[in-house]
């Protein structure tokens, strides 16, 4: 396929083959490529080694409970590999360098107190009656569309949808913990 | 699904469409809260019917509302006066 593309090429661009072309001509001008050939991939090579020749690391940072040690050891290894860059490794790409931070760890006691302020900010519940053991409608004096109000805002707390047949049962501050625990797989 | 979560739902979505209302939301809630409230002795299921439908077309109303106030802003983002 190259040979024949080459042969192709070298009809148009030469003129010494715009004549009639008789065979043995043809037949020569098929050894002469095959040199050709050669030297097309020799000089394709070349042109290789001149680009720069780097590996992209993308490189993922974690935000974890950090202590001295491990932040000193970490800038101790950037300072290391900095002095080892030199101008010709330096490509035009920039390393990629992403951060990213994990979800703060939940607990029960954690989604409790959430599950409490967020109640606590509705304006329709009095604090001071509020307990994890209330009843929604019995103790607190709330409607069912206010109920809805107070699942909505608990969505928009923890950040995930809670189907109506689900919140009919969240009827105290404890089943709304538990439904979030199970939820977000959290168990102790 | 029952007539009580197709209520519920509808309550849901509206407060859901009520987030952007011109005059806030809190307008929107008061006014959203008073008119089911007007109606929640009603026990006549032809008649909740009726009133559903009614609140579906309220959130078609909603949505035309927010596509419109679209159009205008993006209108005179582009023509300054006219």
């Amino acid at each position: 396929m190259a040979s024949l593309a080459g042969v192709r090429i070298l009809i148009r661009n030469t003129g010494k083959f715009r004549n009639p072309i008789s065979r043995t001509c043809l037949r020569s001008a098929v050894t002469q490529l095959q040199s050709n050939e050669r030297y097309f991939h020799w000089k394709r090579q070349s042109i290789l080694t001149h680009v720069p020749q780097e590996n992209i690391q993308s490189i993922r940072t974690y935000s974890t409970n950090p202590d001295i040690k491990k932040i000193e050891e970490r800038v101790l290894n950037v300072v290391s590999a900095f002095d080892k860059i030199t101008s010709d490794k330096v490509g035009t790409r920039v390393k990629q360098v992403r951060q990213y931070s994990i979800a703060e760890p939940m607990s029960l006691d954690l989604i409790r107190k959430r599950v409490l302020l967020v109640l606590n900010l509705y304006d329709k519940i009095d604090p001071q009656k509020l307990s994890l053991d209330s009843h929604f409608i019995n103790d607190l004096g709330l409607d069912s569309l206010d109920h809805i109000e107070v699942i909505m805002a608990i969505e928009d707390e923890f950040g995930f949808e809670i189907p109506d047949m689900d919140a009919e049962k969240l009827l105290r501050p404890t089943d709304i913990v538990r439904y979030v625990a199970d939820r977000q797989d959290v168990y102790e | 699904m029952s007539q009580r979560s197709k209520v519920i739902q509808l309550y849901k979505t509206l407060l859901y469409m009520g987030r952007d209302y011109p005059k806030g939301y809190d307008f929107f809630k008061k006014n959203l809260r008073r008119v089911f409230e007007k109606n929640k002795g009603e026990r006549d299921s032809e008649k909740i019917d009726k009133m559903l439908a009614h609140g579906n077309f309220v959130i078609k109303e909603l949505e035309a509302l927010y596509m419109l106030r679209k159009y205008r802003t993006l209108k005179k983002r582009y023509y300054e006066k006219s």
